[in-house]
């Protein structure tokens, strides 16, 4: 019954209905958007790191992994005494370095060069071909092969370095590319190409013999994190071991700006709903002061005028709420788009990441504006005086 | 902070600053030199490891590496560079011959800035002959490599223009349901307009010209809105990303087209809400 009337009611004003209800949809939109992009960021780099398996980041001291060019000497007995750790599994190298591919005449391609252990990497997976299985094959990913014009197959030849004073290139390989690879942390449009590590170290001359950029750890089941990183990072004062949890952190320092941004425009977006059901519901209830004070004097109880006013509220959000969540979904994706091509993040990197626990939190957050919205006319409703109300109704 | 512990920060530092290659590790020690080299260092890294002009330290490519003691000769603000924006490194600037030394780079450069004559010409000129006779590396306009380090701030203008769009429709909506509902309340004092022979179209100009003045008057609290919420962006971004750019300016076209689009929707407003209610018999309106 309660519910009848409530709609009764909007159904009456119809247009206002609709726009209130699109305002609050658009409301809600926003809100949704900015709850995913609150921790959408956060939770797509972590599947990032979770995909690869691999607890532990090693790196030289005081630098994320690739966030500089250093390297770290003595890799083969740092590789030894960090895999003779009691909670580690397994211990993955990878060096980092560019390399140069001749495309023929003076045209020369640059690109970013990955030296992995093969059967245990965690820097791609293969798209097509297959894994890496010699020390002169090759995985490139799909730009590499679009930019030189290259295809599985082919035999293609790869220089680490160049002398300029010789006007000659060094660390000459003649590599076979068998599979494209989907290189998981690299930005879109990146240019690379895997080998095997011990290749790309000899490529590199005395420079690179015997160095890597990171040491990726996988620990054994129920080992604790943070004191096995405390440990190895004691036992290796030239490294830090980074956990998952520690490269999140240097995200939201990173993208902090957009979580900001998130919190303001969800408030926001949540003043505005609740001010747009508040407006309506109370002037729906000015208009209809004279119905209300008959009711009452008729004997409706006072909690049933309240109930019904505050339905109205909620109907009104909850409407909105759920058309918002459509449109916020499609709003979520125009925008990720936009920020698909922010500098240095991996290609898929998502920054609006749809969980159904975002949906509730705003849904649930709209419903509850409806709510405090309905408060303030119901409990102007219910408290008219009855008699004053139907004299002043009835002379105008 | 003891005295070891601030020389290992500054060799974790310099090496975090200038992404120079690993050395072999070995034990800090300490290289002394007869005299010292001077090197500069940013205000943050003066104010996180409390350094000043005059002090001492020792500092490495890497941390264990060999390195230098060396004397702080000055403080540096950081630039209103848009590349280095969350960016959170510390920076220390060295002469080029002493950081070759320090990484074992001898002879090498990361870049160099070429200075060319004073005409629009001679920047692409010089450009292709450098490119034509280089090896190994490529030259690149001034210009060209602003607008690559500014992608960042591309990428966030972008996505605020669309959230100014998604913003505007709401306002859009959120203005038209108010006049809607202003001119609703005044349903009866319309009718009795119209039953003493006030004009269809007077109405409507005069709901049209009240939703205008109520734009107008909202545009200028919004720019004077804008201009506060500004002032505290910057306040607080510049604070946190220890730069002296500015986030958000409110310059005098914003606020024309902010004016101009708020007239607009409420003239739009107006004349919906007005026709809506002049197209009803007055005797309607007063509810008769």
């Amino acid at each position: 019954m309660l519910l009848r009337l409530a709609l009764a009611n909007l159904w009456r004003r119809r247009a206002r209905t609709a726009l209130t209800t699109a305002g609050v949809a658009v409301a809600a939109a926003m809100l949704l958007d900015m709850v995913m992009l609150g921790s959408g960021m956060r939770e797509s780099f972590r599947g990032f790191l979770e995909q690869q398996d691999y607890q532990l980041r090693m790196t030289p001291r005081g630098t994320m992994p690739f966030d500089s060019e250093a390297t770290i000497s003595g890799a083969n007995e740092l590789l030894a005494r960090v895999s003779a750790d009691e909670d580690v599994a397994g211990v993955a190298p990878v060096l980092g370095g560019k390399f140069f591919v001749a495309t023929g005449g003076d045209s020369i391609v640059a690109g970013f060069a990955v030296g992995i252990a093969p059967r245990i990497q965690a820097d791609y997976v293969i798209a097509e071909g297959r894994e890496i299985e010699g020390p002169s094959e090759t995985v490139w990913n799909g730009a590499l092969l679009d930019a030189t014009g290259k295809n599985l197959g082919d035999t293609v030849r790869v220089s680490a370095g160049y002398d300029p004073q010789l006007r000659r290139f060094t660390g000459t390989r003649d590599l076979v590319i068998v599979g494209r690879g989907r290189f998981v942390m690299l930005s879109g449009g990146e240019l690379a190409g895997a080998v095997p590590i011990a290749t790309l170290q000899a490529m590199g001359g005395p420079e690179r013999e015997d160095r890597i950029s990171v040491a990726l750890v996988r620990l054994r089941d129920g080992a604790n994190v943070d004191s096995v990183a405390a440990r190895l990072e004691r036992n290796e004062p030239r490294m830090s071991a980074i956990s998952t949890e520690a490269a999140l952190r240097f995200v939201d320092e990173r993208l902090g700006y957009f979580r900001q941004l998130a919190i303001i425009l969800a408030s926001v977006s949540l003043a505005v709903g609740f001010l747009l059901v508040t407006t309506l519901v109370t002037v729906s209830v000015n208009e209809r002061i004279g119905e209300i004070a008959v009711l009452r004097a008729i004997g409706v109880a006072r909690w049933r005028i309240v109930a019904q006013v505050m339905v109205e509220g909620v109907a009104l959000s909850f409407v909105g709420a759920v058309f918002g969540l459509g449109l916020g979904l499609i709003t979520a994706k125009w925008l990720n788009g936009i920020l698909a091509s922010f500098p240095g993040l991996p290609a898929a990197f998502d920054f609006f990441l749809f969980e159904p626990s975002a949906a509730y939190k705003a849904l649930g957050l709209l419903v509850l504006c409806g709510i405090l919205a309905g408060v303030w006319p119901a409990w102007r409703a219910s408290s008219l005086p009855i008699a004053k109300t139907l004299r002043e109704e009835a002379v105008s | 902070m003891t005295r070891r512990q601030l020389k290992l920060l500054l060799a974790l530092l310099t090496a975090l600053a200038f992404g120079s290659g690993g050395a072999q590790a070995q034990a800090p020690r300490r290289v002394e030199s007869v005299e010292r080299r001077s090197i500069t260092i940013d205000e943050r890294l003066a104010a996180r490891a409390n350094l000043t002009i005059g002090d001492t330290v020792f500092i490495a490519a890497s941390a264990g590496s060999a390195g230098d003691t060396v004397v702080i000769s000055g403080i540096t603000k950081r630039g209103a560079d848009p590349s280095e924006i969350a960016r959170s490194e510390f920076r220390v600037r060295l002469h080029l011959d002493h950081l070759q030394k320090l990484t074992g780079a001898t002879d090498r450069v990361g870049r160099f800035a070429v200075a060319t004559r004073d005409e629009p010409a001679a920047i692409d000129s010089a450009a292709a002959g450098i490119n034509s006779l280089a090896f190994g590396f490529r030259a690149y306009r001034a210009a060209d490599v602003a607008v690559e380090t500014s992608a960042t701030f591309r990428v966030v203008n972008r996505f605020h223009r669309a959230i100014g769009v998604i913003t505007i429709v709401a306002s859009a909506i959120f203005l038209l349901c108010i006049t809607l509902l202003k001119v609703d309340e005044r349903r009866r004092d319309v009718g009795a307009l119209r039953l003493i022979g006030v004009s269809r179209q007077t109405i409507v100009r005069a709901v049209v010209l009240e939703a205008s003045l109520i734009s107008l008057i909202g545009s200028a609290m919004g720019a004077a809105l804008g201009y506060v919420a500004g002032w505290i962006v910057n306040w607080h971004y510049q604070g946190v990303y220890s730069t002296p750019l500015k986030f958000a300016i409110v310059t005098p076209s914003i606020v024309l087209f902010a004016t101009a689009l708020s007239l607009g929707l409420g003239v739009v407003a107006g004349l919906l809400a007005a026709q809506r209610l002049v197209r009803q018999a007055p005797l309607d309106l007063v509810g008769r």
